[in-house]
Order: structure tokens, then C-alpha cells, then sequence
């Protein structure tokens, strides 16, 4: 008989010091992808099952206590719908993925080029060329072949949102540009899912979470392509900007109601500034 | 006691020098404002006033923070 996955999760378990102080069981990354390669299970839900057995996998260690080993298995469970791989796009992949979000599904109909060199996290001179879709996966082999994703080469319309959407506890509008923010924010509303969005142009930024019916920045930023064009959008924005929607995508998936659900949160990093305000 | 006005991204450069204590007339609106500032009505995607958003129409009244935001879409 086959070994059951809880057996091969405490076979494999070893004793190790904690960051916290003490010893405890964790499970490293190679066991993970024996389990997985063993079973056919994705490694997210041998993870979160490990988490459940109070063993902890080493890759998230570090995410401890901030991320509490509760809010850890919501997270290996959950599921996101991100539109966009870009500047915004790459950086929250990345982060989404180190953070372990069990299943990432992605969609972007570009690929890259030489003027994305300055801020895209997936963009680098190896992957000139190649579709951002096709790099996100590749990224995700290397960063957490754990998480289980399903990255789409094309560029999503009102009438395939629904699907790309469908079955996902949140969306996240990492979209360049004003021209399809707003169908996004529909779609994730008639889905019932929570939107994160945020956006950008030279060091002026902000990020918002749309609950399904409240109001959200799509609605009145207008679908002409906005201030970045003439202000660009310079790496530490960017990161900036897709650092706090990933923290507010963490909050979401375990549970907890945003700060900024009907609000927006204003960033200038000239003036050095961050004001929240309600829609 | 005048206003605070804060000009975000593209419009940072119709900030006046006085901003930080710029004077309010008696009945002033965002949209009397503006015309004051020479920021076109179209150029303004977000007004909020003290953290809360407001509109053209809105009073503005001595002592409010104004900000007013472009279309702003990159990533």
C-alpha cells in the first residue's frame, strides 16, 4: 500500500531550532516536493497539511509570526486571480508567491521589452522577448514550485473575466494603465469577490480594496491612460505601491476586513506623505 | 486661517507657493478654486477634503486640507 501523505509528511519531518528560540519539526522544501512528486498533490496542500500536523515547512519559517501558522494554511488554501504581469503584476507575483498563496491565477497577453527593464520584477535581459506569461511560470518553478499556477498569455475581456475569475477568493487589478480597470472591477464585483488595485505615474501612487457593491477608483479615474505617461513610473513606486496591495491581499485571505475596503490609501514619495482617505 | 492644498503627481507644478496657508473667500468651492489654481476641471480625477472626498461643488471652509488628484493608471 502506498504511503499516506500524513506519513510521508512525519517520515520526513526533522528536528530543527525555530527563529522564535527552541526546537521544533519542519518540513524542508525537498521533502515537500518528494511528498508532491510522490502523491501527485500540489505542495501548497502538503504544506498547509503539515501545518496542521505542527509541522512546520522551513520555506515559511520566517514568515512566523507575522504570518501565524492559522493564517499560514488560509493562505497555502486560498486562492488569487491577478490581471497583469508588469511592474505591479511581477513584483505582487513574486511576493505572493514567497508569501505562499497556494494557487495563483495570472494573465497577461504581453511580453517583454526593453523599456520594462526599469521596474518589472519578471523582466530581465533573459527574458527579453519572452511572454510575461510564460516568465511567471518559469519564476514560479524557481521561487515556489509548491504553488500551484496557471499563468494565461492573453489579454482578459469582459467577456472571459468571469471565468478567469471564477472560484478565486480575491482579485487583484495589477493592470497597466486606466482602459480596463473598471471591467475588472465590475466583473470582480458580480463574482463577490474582493478587488485590491493600485496604480501609479512618477512617484504618486495609491492602492484601494473594492468590496463587491462599494465604490472603487476605477469608477471615477476614467479610462484614458492617465499621469504616467507623462511621469513614467520609476521602480521604487512601483514596488512600493505592490508591496502594500500584497499586504492588504495577505489580510484579505485570512480573513480580516482592509482598512482601505471603501477607501484608498495616497501615496506621494516626494513629499514623503500616505493619507488614507473614504470614497 | 486659510486652506492647505496639496497637488498630487501631474498637477504638483499648479501648487501655489502659499499652499500651506493659502486664503479661502467666504463661500469658496472647489470649483472657484481650481479656476484660482488654472487646473483645468477635466484635469482633476479625485477632490477630497480632510480625508473625506468631496466634489466641485463642495464648500471649503478655513482650516480644510484640499487635495486634487490626476487620472493616474501606471504599473
Amino acid at each position: 500500500m502506498a504511503e499516506s501523505p500524513d506519513a510521508a509528511i512525519r517520515r520526513l519531518a526533522s528536528q530543527a531550532p525555530l527563529p522564535q528560540g527552541g526546537q521544533g519539526l519542519v518540513l524542508s522544501p525537498e521533502a515537500v516536493a518528494e511528498i508532491a512528486a510522490g502523491t501527485g498533490l500540489p505542495g501548497c496542500g502538503i504544506e498547509a497539511r503539515a501545518l496542521e500536523l505542527d509541522i512546520l515547512p522551513t520555506r515559511y519559517l520566517r514568515n512566523m509570526h507575522g504570518i501565524t501558522p492559522g493564517d499560514q494554511i488560509r493562505l497555502l488554501r486560498g486562492s488569487v486571480a491577478q490581471v497583469g504581469l508588469g511592474g505591479l503584476g511581477g513584483t505582487l507575483f513574486e511576493q505572493l508567491l514567497r508569501l505562499g498563496v497556494g494557487t495563483l491565477r495570472v494573465a497577461d497577453g504581453d511580453s517583454f521589452e526593453a523599456s520594462n527593464l526599469n521596474r518589472q520584477a519578471l523582466c530581465d535581459m533573459t527574458t527579453l522577448g519572452q511572454s510575461k506569461a510564460e516568465s511567471a511560470q518559469r519564476t514560479a518553478a524557481r521561487v515556489n514550485p509548491s504553488a500551484t499556477v496557471d499563468a494565461r498569455h492573453e489579454f482578459l475581456t469582459r467577456d472571459t473575466l468571469p471565468g478567469f475569475l471564477a472560484g478565486c477568493d480575491l482579485a487583484i487589478d495589477a493592470l497597466g494603465g486606466l482602459t480596463h480597470r473598471l471591467i475588472l472591477q465590475q466583473c470582480a464585483a458580480e463574482a463577490g469577490i474582493p478587488l485590491v488595485t493600485g496604480a501609479l505615474a512618477g512617484w504618486t501612487g495609491y492602492v484601494g480594496v473594492v468590496m463587491p457593491g462599494q465604490p472603487g477608483p476605477a469608477q471615477f479615474m476614467g479610462q484614458d491612460n492617465g499621469a504616467e505617461e507623462a511621469l513614467g513610473c520609476p521602480a521604487p513606486s512601483v514596488n512600493m505601491v505592490a508591496t502594500l496591495m500584497a499586504a492588504e491581499a495577505v489580510r484579505i485571505l485570512r480573513g480580516e476586513p482592509s482598512p482601505l475596503a471603501g477607501g484608498m490609501i495616497l501615496i506621494d514619495l516626494k513629499q514623503l506623505t500616505f493619507e488614507t482617505v473614504r470614497l | 486661517m486659510g486652506i492647505e492644498i496639496k497637488c498630487f503627481a501631474t498637477l504638483a507644478p499648479s501648487l501655489p507657493d502659499n499652499a500651506a496657508d493659502y486664503p479661502a473667500e467666504p463661500g469658496e468651492t472647489v470649483r472657484s478654486l481650481i479656476a484660482k489654481l488654472g487646473i483645468p476641471e477635466d484635469d482633476i480625477a479625485l477632490i477630497f477634503i480632510n480625508s473625506a472626498r468631496a466634489y466641485l461643488d463642495s464648500e471649503i471652509k478655513d482650516g480644510d486640507r484640499i487635495g486634487l488628484f490626476p487620472p493616474v493608471g501606471g504599473g
